[in-house]
């Protein structure tokens, strides 16, 4: 390392800076349920519904709350209620959102293309919608006049309504003069059984769904049904509507509304691809929409109320002292075992804390990241991993030191060295946070975001500290040769000149 | 100086000598033990899960007065064993009431009422529900699914990195600590909370850690097998191992320390037991992960590997070896990558417990380093350490050699 002074007013600059800025922001972490409570929100079904299909509206509702962010909420039954307690949202609005969604996902075919609701200059257009592209095998509406949407409350299942859609119905096409035709209209929900209108498919036919990236096509969302699911899908909802757009229809508003193509039918039913132009974050929502969509009972919020911490303060303060007197006993350890050189590990565990605390403070404001006691035990078992990036460092040192090489090639090497180890552990423990933090929802999901980020502040402030402060250290006459407490002492070779 | 005395200055100045594979079928009487001990306590007694697993019973009170401290609920339910249940007081915006929800494992319809009226000191009993499980069977699929992507995705980096060898002996490491912690979880009858998931996995990255830096010092000393006519695969190990031990003991003490403050801290204030069960599970795993680390992982290694063909073949050689006479320079044919194990595997075929001589067969080494790679292979010169004959390789061979 050629300017180890360079390094290291770096680091400290982009550390404090960072640091600085958050304080003078004002963020702090945000707390978890368990340490500082939140909002709770009651909900109630409105019809009666039994224990299995609420226990199905747990799920989904914890599905669809934890692809919102890192947030850890806490969804329970309770009885005939279903209370979710949601950390660090401060509005009930926010809250009653989140997860208020209650509407089953429904497919609906495409009849027509509107324009959007008192547009008049636009109304003569609809019979070139049903020409343009995308090809839309409809008829155009018969009344020029005003259709007004359709409110919520009229969105009957066997009734033709007109929607609102994320995407326009007919983009815009200037060089042809076409006009954008935003709102659908929709004929009545296919795959309905005549007889039984409660036995509509719906969301629940959709095993999974995932946005895929396929070159030449761009992003796809690729439909999996459940067993069931795909053969009604098929039979009831593709099948007539083959050649023309199918809507699908979630809280009155059109996610999406792709041609049913002639090979979807023959395709047998496992899985269907929705191709459009989509962009990825189109698609992922898509996805998400398809694959949580869909609540087995209407609920409706009874209460909004403020929670208070689980674990209740006097827990959380016993764990802070707790943690502060171990961190004490760690820093005495340290200076016991490794003399002078300890200073390195406690200046760089201090940096690495308050990096740590800045980035989460930053990441609580953006993305509503919440510390709960399983994310802080991350921070814990990461305050072990990076007090032994310093421990394999400075035994390696020793190493190097002991077979006679001067100092300045020792420290050379046994960087080199150790910084090997330490990467190939700290790998390791990235690679395991990543998959826990994909695959994993809940608290097992707070662990895994905050061991992976304590992990890779400790990868860099290892790189970028570590060593330059090392360096910087033995170059003090007086740190290096002291008696029984120098940097020389600490390397077991008190003899070793700078 | 006492033999303790004596041994920790032999672990300081890191020139200890224990036979750690030797004597492996100790350790794997122990681990043996445990984890029959522990497979005995889970079919025995089971484990204690808690109410994010199982459900239970909820009681609500609507307050009256001021509201009570989290500690004083949980007093009045201690005479129940359900001292660990949730709390939580819930404060309606609108009216401004509070209720305290109080959350416990299954009761009976009896018991239920008892606590009702323990609660009521409160204020007035609102409810009494059964609650579901906020940990579902759909939560621990996934976290089931999660793990098995991790173990796959963790194998394949250690046998991308190191080999898959060390990649199956960390693995069995792993899995031991798991066996071990979670039959501890159910000999002590420790509440099973999602806290306890973390501490399992928390385990479970400490363990690998700790595994990682003992293979990569493994693997750096495979530079050193046969070094003499007496050494095997085991040998190196061991030798490797010795090297690493004061790295490891540093490191268990620096992460029991916390979590020992932790533990004290918990029973002190009785009210902590969510934290002091969470970090109980913490402090076995941890003593246990590095206990595999040495005492499991790296004689798995040393087992597997003997096995191979060209290992075996330096065992027979060392059997035939030690039957002449016992340890004898094998000459230039030992070729060692760093300069640093050069000295351990000196030191070793030296005499054990003599500090090394600045020899000069290591500045050699460092020298034709420093020089860079066109640099002329320097004459092996015999030096005065350097009594069973190893030099060092120029660094093109060694550049090869890493790649």
């Amino acid at each position: 390392m050629r300017r180890p002074g360079l390094f290291l007013v770096g680091t400290l600059v982009v550390v404090l800076g960072w640091f600085g800025v958050t304080l003078a922001l004002g963020n702090a972490p945000i707390l978890g349920l368990d340490l500082q409570g939140g909002i709770s929100v009651v909900l109630v079904p409105v019809d009666d519904a039994d224990t299995d299909t609420l226990d199905v509206a747990v799920d989904i509702i914890r599905n669809r709350v934890d692809a919102l962010g890192v947030a850890e909420p806490e969804i329970t039954r309770q009885g005939g209620r279903i209370i979710v307690d949601l950390p660090g949202v401060r509005e009930r609005d926010q809250a009653a959102a989140l997860v208020g969604q209650t509407a089953e996902l429904r497919f609906r075919p495409v009849v027509g293309c509107l324009p959007a609701e008192g547009d008049e200059s636009a109304t003569t257009t609809t019979t070139t919608a049903a020409a343009a592209e995308p090809p839309t095998d409809t008829t155009a509406p018969e009344e020029p006049t005003e259709v007004p949407t359709t409110p919520r409350s009229d969105d009957v299942v066997d009734q033709p309504v007109v929607l609102e859609g994320l995407e326009p119905c007919q983009p815009a096409d200037e060089s042809q003069g076409i006009p954008e035709l935003p709102r659908y209209e929709l004929g009545p929900t296919s795959g309905c059984v005549p007889d039984d209108l409660d036995q509509c498919v719906t969301g629940r036919a959709v095993d999974t769904a995932r946005s895929e990236f396929a070159t030449g096509q761009g992003y796809l969302v690729t439909v999996d049904f459940t067993g069931d699911g795909g053969t009604a899908f098929i039979e009831r909802v593709a099948t007539p509507n083959v050649n023309q757009r199918v809507a699908i229809v979630l809280d009155g508003i059109v996610q999406s509304a792709p041609v049913i193509q002639p090979d979807v039918v023959s395709g047998g039913g496992g899985s269907v691809q929705i191709s459009g132009d989509f962009n990825e974050s189109q698609a992922s929502d898509l996805a998400t929409v398809l694959r949580f969509g869909a609540l087995p009972v209407e609920l409706e919020t009874e209460t909004i109320q403020n929670v208070s911490p689980t674990l209740g303060n006097d827990q959380l303060r016993a764990g802070i002292a707790a943690g502060i007197i171990g961190l004490l006993l760690v820093a005495g350890y340290m200076l016991l075992y490794y003399r002078a050189l300890a200073l390195v590990a406690i200046a760089g565990l201090v940096l690495t804390g308050i990096w740590i605390y800045a980035v989460v403070a930053y990441l609580g404001d953006t993305i509503g990241l919440t510390l709960t006691l399983a994310g802080a035990t991350g921070l814990i078992v990461s305050i072990g991993i990076t007090v032994d990036s310093y421990v394999v460092y400075f035994e390696r040192l020793k190493d190097e030191v002991r077979t006679g090489k001067t100092l300045r090639s020792s420290l050379q090497r046994g960087f080199q060295r150790s910084f090997r180890t330490i990467l190939a552990g700290d790998v390791a423990a990235l690679i395991g946070a990543g998959v826990l933090y994909w695959l994993a929802i809940g608290s097992v999901r707070g662990f895994a975001f905050f061991l992976g980020i304590a992990t890779l502040l400790d990868l860099i402030i290892t790189f970028f500290f570590m060593h330059p402060m090392t360096i910087f250290l033995t170059r003090s006459r007086r740190l290096m040769t002291a008696r029984r407490i120098g940097v020389a002492a600490a390397l077991d070779r008190p003899e070793l000149e700078a | 100086m006492s033999r303790f005395g004596t041994a920790l200055r032999d672990l300081y100045h890191e020139r200890t000598n224990y036979q750690f594979i030797e004597r492996s079928w100790r350790w794997a009487v122990l681990s043996g033990v445990l984890i029959a001990i522990s497979f005995g306590a889970l079919a025995i007694r089971g484990l204690n899960f808690g109410i994010d697993f199982t459900g239970g019973t909820a009681w609500e009170v609507q307050v009256e007065g001021d509201r009570p401290s989290t500690n004083a609920v949980r007093d009045a339910l201690r005479p129940f064993g359900i001292a660990d249940a949730k709390i939580s007081f819930r404060e309606d915006r609108g009216s401004g009431s509070t209720t305290l929800l109080v959350q416990a494992t299954e009761h009976e319809g009896e018991e239920r009422r008892d606590v009702a009226g323990s609660l009521e000191e409160f204020g007035t009993i609102q409810a009494i529900s059964e609650v579901g499980p906020t940990w579902g069977e759909s939560v621990s699929r996934q976290a089931w699914r999660a793990l098995v992507a991790f173990f796959v995705a963790i194998g394949i980096y250690l046998a991308l990195r190191f080999e898959w060898r060390m990649s199956a002996a960390a693995l069995v490491a792993v899995f031991h600590d798991i066996i071990i912690t979670v039959g501890a979880y159910a000999i002590l009858g420790a509440q099973v909370a999602p806290a306890t998931i973390i501490a399992f996995l928390t385990i479970l990255g400490f363990s690998l850690y700790d595994t990682v830096v003992v293979f990569d010092k493994v693997k750096e000393y495979e530079e050193t097998l046969g070094a003499e006519r007496t050494d095997t695969y085991s040998d190196m190990v061991n030798r490797a191992l010795n090297r690493v031990l004061s790295r490891s003991l540093n490191t268990t003490l620096t992460s029991v320390l916390p979590i020992l403050s932790i533990m004290i801290v918990g029973v002190w204030y009785l009210g902590a037991v969510a934290l002091s069960d969470f970090a109980l599970a913490l402090l076995v795993g941890v003593v246990v992960g590095t206990y595999s680390s040495l005492f499991v992982a790296a004689p798995v290694l040393a087992w597997i590997n003997e096995r191979r063909p060209k290992h075996r073949a330096l065992r027979e050689r060392s059997a035939g070896g030690r039957g002449r006479g016992g340890r004898q320079p094998v000459g230039v044919r030992a070729g060692v990558e760093d300069v640093g194990a050069l000295a351990a595997a000196e030191r070793e075929a030296v005499a054990d417990r003599i500090e090394p001589q600045p020899d000069v067969g290591a500045d050699v080494g460092a020298e034709a380093e420093a020089r860079g790679p066109s640099a002329p292979t320097p004459s092996p010169k015999p030096s005065p350490a350097s009594t069973s004959g190893i030099t060092p390789r120029p660094r093109r061979q060694r550049r090869r050699k890493r790649r």
